[in-house]
């Protein structure tokens, strides 16, 4: 009996390694290259500051409605850059939305076609309301005891989205229809990898300064810089 | 000569509840439709179909915008719209909105206008509706109401619709509409205002897939257990009558001791209220065509000294004078006569006018009560050494207000109240947190008061001697009619 289960198992372990070995993995893995991209805002940053009227124990008493992040540098945060025109298959991963001190967390996020997972760790009602035109638009209550819910954003496009209950509450999803995308992080910075080589125009979103975009090349092994600079 | 019967046939059948609003969706002429739609519609929805008509910057809410296919009442699970929902809304119109019944048009044109609308729309509307199925009705009882209270604190409806459900929660004041215009929470306990109807399936169904385009989301997958809907339901039902009964006469109830000064006192709550509707003041400029206060329940007593008016009305916020921030003191008026006089004659209702003046008795929010003399709304003199005394309270959203008066008054600026007189009365009311002040406010054209006759002991003694002498009568018919025989 014992003898059976160790070779079930076996079996089982030996099966698991050869299906992750031969996952088909993202384009490019091997003769890919690397984007690195910096954007970065000239101007000063745009936070809304508000004073908290309920829920105060989870949201605070003031809050913030971060319109325009500066870092260090001029570096702009929660742009998205992605590749536009690549073709790649979609990644596995789940995106995650939490709602969590009274924000969405993270922000901004980049992801493709597939399942959201939507978590409230306030313990506190929330409504997930998206802005949408491919996706069907979602308004949907969250009361505390509903931890998690899963949607599913299947069309590539940017969807807004926010909570009624809290109306500063503000966060964006992009669909993109390939994998090659990024978030810039607090000094602007994100990086795009594993894209395959060739000529790209690489694109830069962000929610109140709008579009930009830059010819890049991309070549196998090696890493371009784009640097991209926002403008009202 | 056979049509008339039928039509007084048909006519009855429709009213006897063969709702027109549950026909069979017909297929509309989407031509035709547009010549209705530009004589009846276009005024408010505008020519486009993008809710920007000529009136539609008076109005709140604003006129629905048809091109992005987004409909508040729907029946079904996704965003789509059943040609019937849209077809029930053209028929029955929208409560506590613009939208009126338009059972004017007939059937037929009613559909044709319907297919013309979702031209607007275009592409948004293609999808094929799907019917959101509703847990298994569970019908209402003590013991589900108690569970839909436990949900409505759980699922947290208070954050909008308030604590008692009157729609002035502490997100009310941020909410916004899809186009970003603002938007009140439902007043729970006015179920007649609610947009998509009252009934039960009504309610569950907004609950279950929300108001499209609102903040209003969908419950459905976010109660504990599905028939929570229904409890939910229940309880929504439990907290306020299915329609205001308005009245046409205040009676003042005749009391031999003290009347309490406290509005909430239980002897109020044993008073049937008179609901009085309030309209926008539309008469003179700057006008108020939203009024934020639609009616105010009155209840009155009166005792051998004072008579005592018991106000009773929703407002969102409790508000004091504030200019620099558009805010303004909440107030309420009684209007009447300076002097009661018989006969049909009556000052003009709002506030009277130069040749006649009305008598006010005006409480405000941080100044309390008094009297006043106005000869139309421009021309208010306090009147001096004031008589009246009030009390209010303000919980979750209501105001309740205690007025008392000496019954009699030797002054000609004031009123003295009699027994068994028909008095008139009007109403003016301000709802300042939503900007109302002065000639912005809402206004009753007059009503009438009527304070009972005292009771007295004469009630124990007629009845029994009408019913002495009306056997007396009959046993005398009765002998005569003996000897006869």
């Amino acid at each position: 009996m014992r003898r059976a289960l160790t070779a079930v198992v076996a079996v089982a372990l030996v099966a698991g390694v050869v299906f992750v070995a031969h996952r088909p993995d993202q384009a490019g893995a091997q003769g890919g290259g690397t984007i690195e991209a910096a954007v970065t805002f000239a101007g000063a940053p745009v936070i809304e500051k508000l004073k908290v009227n309920k829920d105060t124990e989870k949201c605070g008493t003031e809050t913030a409605i971060e319109k325009v992040v500066v870092g260090p540098n001029k570096g702009l945060a929660y742009a998205v850059v992605s590749v536009a025109g690549a073709k790649g298959a979609a990644t596995a991963k789940k995106a995650t939305i939490d709602q969590h001190g009274c924000k969405f967390v993270p922000h901004v996020q980049a992801m493709t076609p597939g399942e959201v997972e939507i978590k409230n760790s306030d313990d506190i009602l929330h409504n997930i309301h998206t802005y949408s035109t491919a996706n069907a638009s979602i308004n949907k209550a969250q009361p505390k005891f509903k931890k998690v819910m899963t949607e599913k954003f299947e069309k590539p496009e940017i969807i807004k989205v926010t909570c009624d209950v809290h109306s500063w509450m503000l966060g964006w999803v992009a669909v993109m229809p390939h994998p090659f995308f990024g978030v810039t992080d607090a000094n602007g910075a994100t990086r795009i990898e594993n894209v395959p080589p060739g000529k790209y125009s690489v694109e830069v979103w962000h929610e109140t300064l709008g579009k930009q975009t830059k010819e890049v090349e991309v070549k196998a092994g090696q890493t371009a810089k784009v640097a991209i600079e926002m403008k009202k | 000569m056979i049509a008339r019967p039928l039509a007084v046939v048909a006519a009855v059948a429709l009213a006897l509840g063969a709702a027109p609003s549950r026909a069979a969706a017909q297929a509309g002429d989407a031509t035709a439709g547009k010549a209705v739609y530009e004589r009846r519609c276009a005024g408010c929805h505008g020519e486009k179909g993008d809710g920007k008509g000529p009136a539609a910057d008076l109005l709140v809410p604003k006129p629905r915008d048809f091109t992005m296919g987004l409909y508040k009442i729907r029946t079904t699970a996704n965003k789509v719209p059943t040609d019937q929902d849209l077809f029930r809304i053209i028929t029955d119109g929208m409560p506590g909105t613009s939208m009126p019944a338009w059972a004017v048009l007939t059937e037929r044109e009613r559909w044709n206008v319907l297919a013309y609308i979702k031209t607007f729309a275009g592409e948004k509307l293609k999808e094929a509706p799907k019917k959101v199925e509703l847990p298994k009705d569970v019908p209402s009882s003590e013991a589900s109401i108690k569970r839909g209270k436990e949900m409505f604190e759980a699922i947290e409806c208070h954050k909008c619709h308030g604590t008692d459900g009157r729609g002035d929660g502490p997100s009310r004041a941020e909410l916004k509409d899809e186009w970003g215009n603002p938007i009140a929470p439902a007043n729970l306990t006015k179920r007649w205002t609610f947009r998509g109807g009252a009934s039960r399936t009504e309610i569950a169904t907004r609950l279950a897939n929300g108001v499209l385009g609102t903040p209003m989301p969908a419950f459905l997958d976010s109660v504990e257990k599905p028939e929570d809907i229904w409890h939910l339901t229940n309880f929504i039902q439990s907290l306020g009558p299915d329609s205001p009964h308005y009245a046409t006469l205040v009676t003042v109830t005749a009391v031999t001791g003290a009347i309490p000064d406290d509005p909430n006192a239980e002897f109020w709550k044993k008073l049937t209220p008179n609901n009085i509707p309030l309209m926008g003041q539309v008469i003179v400029d700057p006008r108020n065509f939203n009024p934020a206060i639609d009616l105010v329940a009155v209840r009155a007593a009166y005792n051998d000294q004072a008579i005592v008016f018991h106000l009773t009305w929703d407002d969102p916020t409790q508000s004091a004078d504030e200019p620099a921030k558009k805010l303004f003191a909440d107030a309420i008026a009684l209007q009447f006569p300076p002097q009661i006089t018989a006969g049909p004659e009556r000052p003009y209702f709002l506030m009277g006018d130069g040749s006649d003046a009305v008598y006010l008795l005006r409480w405000e929010n941080g100044k309390g009560v008094s009297e006043a003399s106005a000869n139309g709304p421009g021309k208010i003199a306090a009147i001096a050494g004031g008589e009246a005394r009030g009390n209010a309270v303000f919980t979750n959203g209501q105001y309740r207000l205690v007025i008392t008066r000496p019954l009699v008054s030797k002054d000609a600026t004031r009123p003295t109240f009699t027994p068994a007189v028909f008095v008139p009365v009007a109403f003016q009311a301000w709802d300042g947190g939503a900007g109302e002040t002065g000639t912005r406010m809402s206004v009753t054209s007059w009503y009438y008061l009527r304070l009972e006759e005292p009771q007295s002991n004469r009630r124990f003694v007629i009845p029994p001697v009408v019913a002495i002498l009306t056997l007396a009568a009959m046993l005398v018919v009765v002998r005569i009619a003996k000897g006869r025989a």
